[in-house]
């Protein structure tokens, strides 16, 4: 059935048209493979045999992504912010399976290459009309709607660990980009991640929906293919050679990532960008320390400070009056360092918002990002009020503030 | 020989003083440095009072237990902050812990006149919304001690 031409425009019009001209290997292979997957000519038919299509690296692949992309799509869409750690990893592992898999399209087996994808808008097309048709033939490697689907998959990942590294270095100030991202191109990168995440997530439907096509309507094992690696064959067939891309290319093909990691952690080594570690000084740590915990300097702004500063002696509610050379010196401490020389999230979006009341505890953004926590845990043993950022922040000393480090406690009041 | 012995002498010396230097630094503060305390206290009372006959750790836990509420409404009293007993560990406003105040728990503590002129200077305020008296400060570090 040839596609009516409304339906071949809205096809034209969803087509990532940079992918064309990949495949450069005509129809002519395809046509030799004649894949058997008809149970009743099994019977009739024999000499049928099963052929290796999906070598082990690339099995090996499909399978730590299934289990990869669950991880990382359970603790982004689900967990609560305390998981960006198990988030965070799960992400580094999917940016090391993608650049194997880039490295394996091009070094790997035959069929893993992405010049032997069946790619071309015709084929793309006619294997669409197929589909709607109901008459679907298999295919020895990839089919065509299915080629298509692994480079949106492909490019989609690539995009959600770029977004995500991105936001992981302006936001948390963590990663290898943590050394060259601003928190403003951060928290803009993590809109991009939202919905690069939501659109992979919608082409794996796609996916698993194809599959579900391929296995009930075609009858097409490819589950089973992509466990054990062979599909059945008949007939005459051409096996290119270094059809399995092993030992150089699964080298290579390692490699890549390896050169990815390594460098990585050098660059996540780096001094953050807009975050430098404070010697917080002994004065401070001990004149403001006795009551609360010695808040770091990026919380509040110069002038907050200043202000914090002049009303020591009804300091919220008490007499914290200090000596004029002490306060000096903490003073000039607090202002050298204050939200303005940092470019955390926590002091972009707490310390450069100064408040009528002094307290942080009145910005929005703090406020936003406490309404769930119960006013029990502020009571709690261990907590005790809303300005004891240590309790839950186990990085709050150092005026990062990462979603990893924190921890709100349960146990009892 | 002679330069030596000189030289063992005076290294010798140095030992001993930087170890008592050092002793003096984690050790918890002397029943001396307290008896010092006190005495400026008592000298204070004196030329207020001439006859002033000495300070009362009952009068000092009765304070400790007082609840003035004369000062800032956040502080009523001493116990706001550091519970009735003063062998507990008391909590901040701000959900800080505070050492035990009786001697015996928190040995480290009244060795520093410096520091206990700060917290009474503020404290007294917070809680009375005043200073606090040579007596009343004798009187609450009496009753401390003893306990």
């Amino acid at each position: 059935m040839r596609p009516i031409p409304a339906f071949r425009l809205i096809v034209a019009m969803g087509y990532p048209w940079f992918v064309v001209g990949i495949e450069t290997k005509p129809a002519d292979i395809i046509m030799d493979y004649r894949l058997h997957s008809d149970p009743d000519r099994l019977a009739v038919e024999p000499p049928v045999k099963e052929t290796l299509i999906w070598d082990l690296p690339l099995r090996l692949f499909h399978w730590s992504m299934v289990c990869v992309v669950t991880v990382a799509a359970l603790t982004g869409f689900f967990a609560p912010v305390g998981w960006l750690d198990v988030h965070t990893v799960a992400g580094y592992a999917l940016s090391s399976l993608l650049a194997f898999r880039l490295a394996w399209g091009f070094f790997g087996g035959h069929f893993s290459k992405f010049k032997t994808f069946p790619l071309s808008r015709d084929r793309v097309i006619k294997h669409l009309g197929q589909i709607i048709a109901r008459k679907s033939p298999a295919h020895i490697g990839h089919n065509p709607t299915g080629a298509l689907m692994i480079v949106v998959l492909l490019l989609g990942l690539i995009a959600v660990v770029l977004t995500g590294l991105v936001t992981l270095g302006g936001q948390e100030k963590l990663g290898p980009l943590a050394f060259i991202t601003s928190y403003k191109i951060g928290h803009f990168s993590k809109e991009l991640h939202e919905m690069a995440a939501f659109a992979v997530v919608g082409a794996i439907f796609i996916h698993l929906f194809g599959v579900f096509v391929e296995t009930r309507v075609f009858k097409h094992r490819v589950i089973q293919a992509m466990v054990t690696g062979k599909k059945v064959t008949v007939g005459k067939f051409l096996i290119p050679k270094h059809r399995n891309g092993a030992p150089r290319g699964v080298i290579l093909s390692l490699l890549v990532p390896a050169v990815l990691i390594a460098g990585g952690t050098v660059l996540a080594n780096k001094t953050p960008a807009g975050w430098k570690l404070l010697e917080i000084p002994a004065v401070y740590a001990s004149e403001c320390g006795d009551c609360h915990s010695a808040y770091h300097p990026s919380l509040r702004s110069a002038g907050a400070w200043q202000a914090v500063m002049a009303g020591l002696p009804d300091h919220f509610g008490e007499d914290a009056s200090l000596g004029q050379k002490t306060a000096g010196r903490i003073s000039a401490f607090l202002q050298a360092n204050s939200a303005t020389t940092f470019d955390t999230k926590v002091a972009r979006r707490v310390g450069r918002n100064d408040t009528k009341s002094l307290r942080m505890t009145d910005t929005p953004f703090w406020k936003k990002r406490h309404d769930e926590i119960d006013d029990a845990v502020f009571r709690m043993r261990g907590v005790g009020s809303k300005v004891n950022c240590n309790a839950c922040h186990k990085d709050a000393m150092s005026g990062r503030f990462g979603d990893a480090n924190i921890h709100v406690p349960t146990g009892d009041k | 020989m002679n330069l030596s012995k000189g030289l063992l002498a005076r290294s010798m010396v140095a030992v001993a003083v930087v170890a008592c230097l050092a002793v003096q630094f984690v050790h918890p503060a002397s029943a001396n440095q307290r008896q010092q305390i006190i005495e400026k206290i008592t000298s204070e009372a004196k030329t207020l009072d001439q006859n002033f006959p000495g300070f009362s750790a009952d009068r000092g836990k009765a304070l400790f237990l007082s609840r003035p509420a004369t000062g800032k409404p956040d502080t009523p009293s001493c116990t706001s902050c550091h519970t009735s007993n003063p062998s507990n560990v008391g909590e901040t406003r701000a959900g800080k812990e505070i050492a035990p105040m009786a001697l015996s728990k928190s040995p480290e503590r009244y060795g520093d006149l410096e520091k206990i002129e700060k917290w009474f200077r503020r404290n007294c305020n917070s809680v009375l919304g005043r200073a606090c008296t040579p007596v009343e400060q004798g009187d609450f570090l009496t009753f401390m001690f003893s306990q």
